[in-house]
Formats: structure tokens, C-alpha cells, sequence
């Protein structure tokens, strides 16, 4: 069975008298250790899949497995464990806590999975150290660039050892330099961790670092290929691809 | 996850936007400072006018004639204690016993040459202990001696009323036993002011013999007034007294009407306590609220790494109770100066507000607060517990939301 299996998933927004359906019957696998970009137009339906995913959502038909759960079945209480355990998520903005410091921003997830204090201890600073902020494990958002801050959410969902880290437009707000390295980091954690990313991107340097490419349209996927190597979490260096096609697309 | 955190991610909370917490410190810091302030007021206006009332007007015991009636203030002898040796035997040898003496009350008008008012003549044993306080508020002139044949002491706000002072000569008529009235001129000995208004407007004091010898009522009195050391103690001294044709009241039955008034008032009082509490509520809730709005976003990633809606409810009652905490502890001080103040200088009302207060309340014109240190606990309990009651709403309200909902704005 694959790790993320999703069947047939269809979800619907009403706003007003209009319906739109944001997804329309999806079916899609993703395994562990993938580095996987959804990419597509504004509204083709990349957002609402993350959502269902990381469980912030419910399908109104069809159904998302992780690990062979049907988490629709799930209660609220247990759909917030499964977060908890199995779910990383970086924003498009950062999205940290603005009153707690790096340390405390990437130690929150293993406060609420329970982890007890020393290992707490090894993996924030693991993880801090891993993504070049040993230094600034004391600074609060506010006192950090945006570049700095995207960093520390990377740690922050990779603390709980997840299966997959579910990223929106993870680049948007940084510039060249910071982009890439925040999606050079991302993907030596990925083959270190075989923690599975998947982007939800505009943004064709994200796309250059995917091994496969998912393309969506109007809440289908209308292209789902492998660009790189195919190989999951192995010492691929070469799998950068052109990839101009699909960055057109987004 | 462990408590200490969601403790520290509450005060964070409150700190992060201080000007606003600080404000909603202060709406339960005052509304607690003003709860302490009315109880301790009430508290203190019960107390005055109920201790005015047994120090000047009731005594703790009375004894009466079995057919006397208060608001006839009959002199008929049937209605009046003869026998008042034998009496003041029994009485002098009951325990708690302070002081106790025969009065004689008596209607009567005093008048001057252009004016007369009417009042009520209080004939009195000028040697007890009993009128110390009277002896005590004489403002102008001198007391009353036991053998002044024509003596009298008139409030100072009935004399400045009627253009007289010390040395002046009135007239004051009486209806006697027989209900023929009895003229009879006086000088004015001395000016008395109790602060109690209607006590200083309404009264005049001739010794006891004087009165009883205007009125035709030589070797009765109206009541045999006592004074105990202990209030307590005189349900069982009352007992003690009770014999053939006597009635016995003590100071819970004389004070009858101004007690249930008490209790009616009471209830009155409850409601605005509430009113205040509500007020609070309504702050702290709404305070909660734009702070739950604020941090939406900030819920929803919470949520999205894990946090589950009891620790997203439990995360903003910690933050409703270190505020509550903040607020009682500022609120407490700020009434505590307050009262302490009060029970110290006290809180001058004037004397319109304690006529106004009328017959029934013996409202002393400067009202000291009473300290009551049960009012400062169950307040700041009940405070404490709006606060975090009032945060129900808008942690609930934080806690049921989706978190795709709350992270729509990322």
C-alpha cells in the first residue's frame, strides 16, 4: 500500500450562488521520500489538495488514506494526533509563532506529540543546526530575515520525524538566493530523512528541484510525471530539469 | 503537552499587545475596586445607622407596659411602668449590663415667639451612662443636671431653625395623662448635634422628674432602656426580664422595620454587584474576542501542527486567568485603599442626604466604610471567576473552528 493514497477525491466551495468545484474526483499515490511539486494555475486546486492531505479539510466525496486510515472517519481530536505525528507544513508566510523564539517555534510540534525533554532537546538542535540557525536559536520571528524564518519552519515540520511535509508556495516571499536555499535544504533533509515533501508551487526553481511533477487543472490532474532520476531519497545531484513547460503553466 | 507551556504561551499572549491587556487589567481592577468600595459603603451605612439607632433611639433591651404602643406615645398610666424601683432592681442585676434607665416620651411643641415646631419631648435620667452620647455631642452650653427644674437641650439644627441658642427661653407644650395640655416655659441649657439628622431636628431632652411632673406622670416612664456589652447577649437577658404586664423587646425587634428594609435592600444591592460583575464580563469577553480574531491565523498553525481544541480552550483560559489574577490583585489594592480610606476619613454625605435617609435609617451625616474582610474574598473569587467565565465564549468560539478556516488568510 502506498504511504498517501487518495480516491477519488472531490471537494466543492460554494461561495454565494456560484459552486466550484476544487477538486473533481482525484485520484493520486504519493510514497514516502518523495519530492513531488503540484503545479497549475491559481485555482487549479493545488491549495485545497495540500489541505486534504495535512487532514486541515474534509473531502466531501471520495477518500484520503494515510498509512491506510480513511481520515475522514477521524475525529477532530484524532485528526489533530495524526497532524501532530505524520504532518509537516511550511507556509507561503512563514507562519510562525511571533511570541516564541527559533528554539520554541521548532520545539511546539513535539510539546503537542508529547515528546519527552531530552530528545526534545537533541532534535530541535539537530534540526536548527541543520538548517544554518545555531546561531540564532534565541531570536524571535521579528528578529529574523524572512530567508531565516522560512528556515526555521522547515525545522519546525521536520521535528516530528512526519511522513510528508506538505509546503504552499514555500518560495513566494524570498528572493533568489534564500529560495534556493531554503529548497536545497529541503531536499537534503529529504533524502537524510525520507521524509516525503510535496510543494504546492508557482515558482519554477521549486519545479527544477521536484523529481516528479504533478499538473493541475481546474481540480484535475492533467500531467503526473517523474523528471528526475526516479530515484527516492538516494544521492541524486543531477536531477535539476528544465522545466519550462510547466513553469508557462503556473 | 505539558501545561507550563500553554501557561507560558498565555502570558505571551497577554504581553504581546500590552496597552490592551493593561486596559482589560484595569476594567476588572476597577470593577472589583468599585464592588469592594459600594459593599464596603453599604456595610458601613448598616452599621452606622443600625449602632445610631441602638446608641440614641433603641437601646439593646427595652422593657415597656404590655399595652404601650410606640406610635401612639401614650402617657396614660396603664400604658406606662409604674413601679420603677422594683423594676430597676431586677434590671440592674442582669448580665451584659452597660447601662440601663426609665425614659419618658412625650409629643409635645416647642415654641418661640414667632415659630413652634413640633417634636417629641424625651424626658431622661440625666446621670446614666445611657445619654453618654448625648452628654458627648453637646455643642453649645452645658448638660442637663439631675435637680434643673427648668432646664432643657435642644438639637442645635431644631435651634438654628428657629432662631434660638443657649439661654434662650421657649415654650413647650404637652399633652399630659389626663389629655389636657400642659404649657410650660424652659431655657435652653445646651445645644446637642449627634450628626444624626432627624435625631437633631426632632428632639429635646428635659430631665426625667421635669417631664414626669409636666405630664402628670410622677413614678412612670414609658420604657426602662438598656445597653449591654454584647448584642448577642440579649435575646437571653430579655428572657431573664419577662414577668406579668411587661413586654421586652430587644434591639432586633425595635429595629424590626429597619432590618427587613435591610434585607430588601440587600437583594437590591446583590443586583448591582451584578450589574458591575456583567459589565466586567462583557469587557473581558469582548477583550478576548478581538484577541481571538487577532490570532486566528495564529490558531489555525497551532492547530495545523497539532494543537488539539481543549489546549487551544485551555490556552485562552490560562490567559483569562492570569489576567483575572493580575486584575483582582490590582483591584484588591485599589479597594483596599479605598476602604481603608473610608473606614479612616470616612465619605461626608451632607445632611440633606441623611434627612433624606429619614426615619427609618439613623444615617450619620459622615459615613465611615466597614472593613469587612469576607466581602474582599468572595468579590475577588467571584471576579476572578466572571473573568475566566467570560472567556468561555471566545475560546470556545477559537477552538471550533476548522483550522483550514483559520489559515484561509496564509
Amino acid at each position: 500500500m502506498q504511504a498517501i493514497h487518495l480516491e477519488k477525491v472531490t471537494k466543492i466551495y460554494q461561495i454565494g450562488e456560484i459552486e466550484t468545484r476544487a477538486l473533481d474526483g482525484v485520484t493520486i499515490d504519493f510514497d514516502a521520500g518523495e519530492f513531488t511539486a503540484l503545479v497549475g494555475p491559481s485555482g487549479s486546486g493545488k491549495t485545497t489538495m495540500l489541505q486534504l492531505l495535512g487532514c486541515l479539510d474534509k473531502a466531501d466525496s471520495g477518500a484520503v488514506f494515510i498509512n491506510g486510515t480513511d481520515v475522514g472517519t477521524l475525529s477532530p481530536n484524532k485528526r489533530a494526533e495524526l497532524r501532530s505525528a505524520e504532518i509537516g507544513f511550511i507556509f507561503q508566510f512563514f507562519a510562525l509563532i511571533p511570541v516564541l523564539d527559533a528554539y520554541e517555534n521548532v520545539e511546539m510540534p513535539l510539546l503537542l506529540a508529547g515528546v519527552p525533554a531530552k530528545e526534545r532537546k537533541e532534535r530541535v538542535t539537530g534540526l536548527l543546526e541543520a538548517v544554518g540557525l545555531a546561531d540564532r536559536m534565541k531570536h524571535r520571528p521579528d528578529q529574523m530575515s524572512g530567508g531565516q524564518q522560512q528556515r526555521v519552519a522547515i525545522a519546525r515540520a521536520l521535528a516530528p520525524r512526519p511522513l510528508m511535509v506538505l509546503a504552499d508556495e514555500p518560495t513566494a516571499n524570498l528572493d533568489t538566493a534564500n529560495g534556493e536555499q531554503a529548497m536545497e535544504i529541503m531536499q537534503k533533509l529529504n533524502r537524510e530523512t525520507r521524509t516525503a515533501f510535496i510543494f504546492a508551487t508557482h515558482d519554477p526553481r521549486v519545479v527544477s528541484y521536484a523529481r516528479r511533477v504533478v499538473q493541475m487543472r481546474d481540480g484535475r490532474i492533467v500531467d503526473d510525471r517523474i523528471v528526475g532520476d526516479g530515484a527516492m531519497g538516494d544521492g541524486v545531484t543531477s536531477e535539476r530539469v528544465a522545466v519550462a513547460s510547466v513553469g508557462a503553466a503556473g | 503537552m505539558a501545561s507550563g507551556k500553554l501557561w507560558s504561551l498565555a502570558l505571551r499572549g497577554l504581553l504581546r499587545n500590552r496597552r490592551r491587556s493593561i486596559l482589560s487589567l484595569l476594567a476588572v481592577s476597577l470593577g472589583l475596586a468599585l464592588l469592594i468600595f459600594i459593599n464596603a459603603f453599604i456595610a458601613g451605612v448598616i452599621d452606622d445607622s443600625l449602632n445610631n439607632s441602638i446608641r440614641l433611639r433603641t437601646g439593646h433591651i427595652q422593657i415597656r407596659a404590655e399595652s404601650y404602643r410606640d406610635e401612639k406615645v401614650s402617657l396614660q398610666w396603664q400604658d406606662l411602668l409604674s413601679d420603677l424601683d422594683t423594676l430597676m432592681t431586677r434590671v440592674d442585676s442582669s448580665p451584659n449590663l452597660v447601662a440601663a434607665a426609665p425614659v419618658l416620651w412625650a409629643g409635645g411643641v416647642l415654641g418661640t415667639k414667632d415659630d413652634s415646631a413640633g417634636l417629641q419631648v424625651v424626658g431622661i435620667d440625666v446621670d446614666s451612662d445611657l445619654y453618654r452620647p448625648i452628654r458627648e455631642s453637646v455643642v453649645a452650653g452645658a448638660f442637663l443636671a439631675a435637680d434643673d427644674r427648668n432646664g432643657i437641650l435642644v438639637g442645635r439644627r431644631l435651634a438654628d431653625s428657629m432662631g434660638i441658642g443657649v439661654d434662650s427661653t421657649i415654650s413647650l407644650t404637652v399633652v399630659d395623662s389626663d389629655g389636657v395640655p400642659q404649657d410650660a416655659f424652659f431655657t435652653v441649657r445646651g445645644l446637642f448635634s449627634t450628626g444624626i439628622v432627624t435625631y437633631d431636628e426632632n428632639s429635646v431632652f428635659l430631665p426625667l422628674g421635669k417631664a414626669q411632673a409636666l405630664t402628670h406622670t410622677e413614678g412612670h416612664a414609658s420604657a426602662v432602656v438598656m445597653l449591654l456589652d454584647d448584642p448577642e447577649a440579649a435575646e437571653g437577658v430579655a428572657v431573664g426580664l419577662r414577668g406579668p404586664g411587661l413586654s421586652v423587646q430587644t434591639w432586633a425587634d425595635l429595629n424590626g422595620s429597619f432590618l427587613s428594609t435591610l434585607q430588601t435592600a440587600q437583594g437590591f444591592y446583590l443586583i448591582l454587584d451584578l450589574i458591575v460583575m456583567l459589565i466586567t464580563a462583557v469587557v473581558i469577553a469582548n477583550t478576548l474576542l478581538m484577541s481571538v480574531f487577532e490570532r486566528f491565523r495564529e490558531i489555525g498553525i497551532l492547530a495545523s501542527l497539532g494543537m488539539k481544541g481543549r489546549q487551544v480552550i485551555q490556552m485562552f483560559l490560562y490567559e483569562a486567568t492570569l489576567l483575572g489574577l493580575a486584575g483582582v490583585g490590582v483591584g484588591v489594592l485599589l479597594g483596599g485603599a479605598i476602604v481603608w480610606y473610608l473606614t479612616r476619613y470616612g465619605l461626608y454625605l451632607g445632611d440633606d442626604a441623611a434627612s433624606a435617609a429619614g426615619e427609618t435609617y439613623a444615617m450619620s451625616s459622615t459615613i465611615y466604610a466597614a472593613f469587612v474582610p469576607s466581602h474582599f474574598v468572595f468579590l475577588s473569587l467571584a471576579t476572578l471567576a466572571v473573568t475566566i467565565l467570560a472567556s468561555l465564549y471566545p475560546a470556545s468560539f477559537a477552538a471550533r473552528k476548522e483550522p483550514v478556516d483559520a489559515l484561509r488568510a496564509l
